[in-house]
């Protein structure tokens, strides 16, 4: 599975990802305010026409502020939430790691929203025709052999692009090299059961904007339990149902026949 | 020519209007407003009309329109069941009204589903591109499969008003095919096994061809399989509105988040079945001055406490049984909704209905069963929307439009209960309930 590492120590918050990603798949650009987000952060968030986002934290490192900078995207996560949640399957994690989306059957029920538990799939809102929009970890041009646009353009190699299995040993030598420099942690190696898209940071995740409660398990772990009976339970009530109506019915006749008997 | 003829239109239907009743007008009024609105909301888009975001992408619509209402309609599979499968013949009379509000409920879901939806054109779709892992797959299917049940389940009511005798031996001849092949189809793209459709169709046969040669005793007027159908799908369509909040376990309070939610979700709804039954027909004898049959409904009344007591030790154990009692005591908008679901839905109406005294009078009964039903709504109320919690976004609380929207669509409810009400065999003189 392809992957991406993305390490906040590397990233100097030029911004060139957000361009790219907007240039490849030619989203619009947004009019926006200064200091309407996070300091420098623009634009503020994720929106249909921001697939990807540098977030600027001021956090305090070795007793002075600085600037950190996360990133935010889609996780392609090795087992979707949001897969699971689309009822339809327009959301579909593909064998060579992206999460990609099929608006054609999209029936708009954002249950891929609430079931996110990296809160990032964004609706078109103010649409009549609206999409669920998110980063596709530049599916299309995987197929064609190239890395996503992001990793392409990133001038200090801060989002490094590759197979999942050696970005995991990539960042963990990165780590032991210079263990006080990185948080020991790989974001995304087993946040929601593993992700596509993994963080290593030189501060605390919870500092620079990522969830550190998300579970470690595979989201569709918390409905298994509920889903996996269906057929037996079907079966049952068939089964349960049909005796129950036959013994009830059978005794109902037999009263009557009995009390018709006598009153004969 | 054409301009008198729209003038004529208009009269008529002024004057049909003035001929309304006060509140006949404000129901029409507001229907009509509703209507209006949902226009509306498809020419701007879902983000003019509501205060969704990509935060809370679930509202008002979700939280009351379809969880609500389908929990409220559980009346039709329960009091069916009881009819029918369970030997309590003697709740015939109710059984007409329940399958009537129930069909009402499921086809103002649908309704509801259309403009909440983004992309609702797409709907069918879920016939054919199956994801059975989804929560929501099976939803759709039992929107489905379930709302057809229910016409054919009222088919003969129609049929028996306009005389269709012909029509009537028809349907009672194909409907168990019709159902068998509902039933296999949901099984196989429940478990994506050929195996296990077929058990479930063995089954249904076996029933099936059992009643034809005489062996099972055969409900004259109603195809037992059909109902059987009606208490499945809705068995699986109740639990699967609360298994739909399992895939957000970091978004819903942990008060309401609970393995069990789809336990709890189901047998909520089948708690409210006789109160949402009594409810209504102490309600229509008042507004639509049929007469209610409050021997029957007091006998149902009888149910109340020990279904309220088990929903009530079901609720506490699970609550206890997570660690959560001490997040009741929080003093914040969820802990102090917790409460008030449990007073107004469970302990109070418990109260009510284990008081003989207030109980055995018709507002006794209807205060008690109306809070019980409140109580549920309170409940899908917040598991929809208080007890979801984004960080970072904004919380939500609904916009007027989306309101009015919703009132709107209670009040077509109301128009098209009173008219089915009015010229169909509803609430009829007990003729048909010889098994």
């Amino acid at each position: 599975m392809k992957a991406l590492l993305i390490d906040s120590t590397r990233c100097i918050g030029c911004r060139a990802c957000q361009v790219a990603c907007k240039e490849w798949n030619e989203l619009n650009a947004e009019q926006t305010t200064f200091f309407s987000g996070k300091g420098y952060q623009n634009p503020p968030d994720l929106s249909p026409n921001t697939w990807t986002l540098i977030t600027y934290n001021e956090v305090e490192v070795n007793n002075r502020f600085d600037w950190v900078f996360g990133k935010l995207q889609c996780f392609h996560c090795n087992t979707p939430a949001c897969a699971t949640a689309c009822p339809v399957g327009a959301l579909e994690k593909t064998e060579a790691g992206p999460v990609v989306y099929h608006a054609s059957i999209c029936l708009g029920c954002r249950y891929c929203q609430l079931a996110c538990p990296f809160k990032v799939p964004r609706f078109e809102w103010n649409k009549i025709i609206p999409e669920i929009t998110k980063c596709t970890m530049c599916a299309d041009r995987i197929n064609a052999g190239l890395e996503p646009a992001c990793a392409k353009v990133c001038s200090t190699d801060a989002i490094v692009f590759g197979e999942r299995e050696e970005l995991i040993a990539e960042a963990e030598e990165r780590i032991s090299k210079n263990p006080t420099l990185y948080v020991h942690h790989i974001y995304g190696k087993e946040e929601a059961g593993g992700t596509c898209v993994m963080h290593i940071s030189n501060v605390p995740f919870k500092e620079i904007g990522f969830d550190t409660k998300i579970p470690m398990n595979p989201i569709v772990y918390n409905s298994s339990h509920a889903m996996k009976p269906i057929p037996y339970v079907l079966t049952g009530l068939g089964l349960v149902l049909g005796g129950v109506s036959w013994v009830v019915n059978r005794k109902k006749e037999l009263e009557k026949e009995t009390k018709m008997g006598k009153e004969g | 020519m054409k301009n008198i003829k729209v003038k004529e239109v208009i009269k008529y239907l002024k004057t049909a209007f003035t001929k309304l009743s006060f509140s006949g007008k404000i129901v029409w009024s507001l229907a009509i407003f509703g209507i209006v609105l949902v226009i509306y909301r498809y020419a701007i888009g879902l983000g003019g009309v509501t205060n969704l975001s990509d935060g809370y992408p679930w509202g008002l619509w979700i939280g009351f329109d379809i969880l609500a209402g389908i929990a409220l309609a559980a009346g039709g599979f329960v009091m069916a069941g009881t009819v029918h499968l369970f030997g309590g013949h003697k709740y015939h009379a109710l059984s007409k009204p329940a399958i009537l509000t129930a069909l009402l409920g499921y086809l103002l879901f649908i309704f509801g589903l259309f403009f909440d939806l983004g992309r609702p054109w797409n709907l069918w779709r879920a016939i054919y591109s199956w994801n059975h892992a989804s929560p929501m797959f099976e939803v759709a299917w039992c929107v489905m499969l379930y709302t057809t049940v229910l016409i054919l389940e009222f088919m003969p009511i129609v049929l028996e008003k306009f005389k269709l005798d012909k029509w009537l031996i028809l349907w009672k001849n194909f409907v168990p095919w019709i159902v068998i092949f509902m039933l296999g189809m949901f099984t196989l793209a429940m478990s994506y096994s050929i195996v296990w459709a077929l058990i479930m169709v063995a089954i249904l046969l076996v029933w099936e061809v059992s009643m034809r040669k005489g062996w099972m005793p055969r409900d004259k007027q109603m195809p037992i399989i059909l109902i059987m159908a009606g208490v499945m799908f809705s068995t699986m369509h109740q639990s699967s509105l609360g298994t739909i909040f399992l895939l957000a376990p970091t978004k819903l309070h942990t008060l309401w988040y609970t393995p069990i939610i789809p336990l709890l979700s189901l047998f909520s709804a089948i708690m409210t079945a006789p109160a949402m039954v009594t409810f209504e027909s102490l309600m229509s004898e008042k507004i639509l001055k049929h007469k209610s049959k409050f021997n029957l409904v007091s006998d149902l009344a009888r149910w109340m406490p020990y279904l309220l007591s088990f929903y009530l030790l079901l609720k506490v154990a699970d609550i206890i049984g997570r660690n959560a009692a001490l997040e009741t005591f929080n003093i914040n908008a969820q802990a102090i909704s917790w409460w008030l679901e449990i007073l107004i839905g469970i302990i109070i109406p418990l109260i009510l209905f284990i008081t003989p005294e207030i109980i055995k009078t018709k507002g006794g009964l209807l205060w008690a069963s109306s809070l019980v039903v409140i109580g549920l709504i309170w409940n899908r109320i917040n598991v929809a929307i208080v007890g979801i919690h984004v960080e970072k976004w904004e919380a939500y609380y609904p916009f007027w439009t989306e309101i009015f929207i919703t009132v709107g669509v209670v009040a077509i409810g109301l128009i098209v209960f009173k008219w089915a009400v009015e010229n169909l065999p509803i609430y009829e003189h007990e003729t048909v309930s010889a098994v």
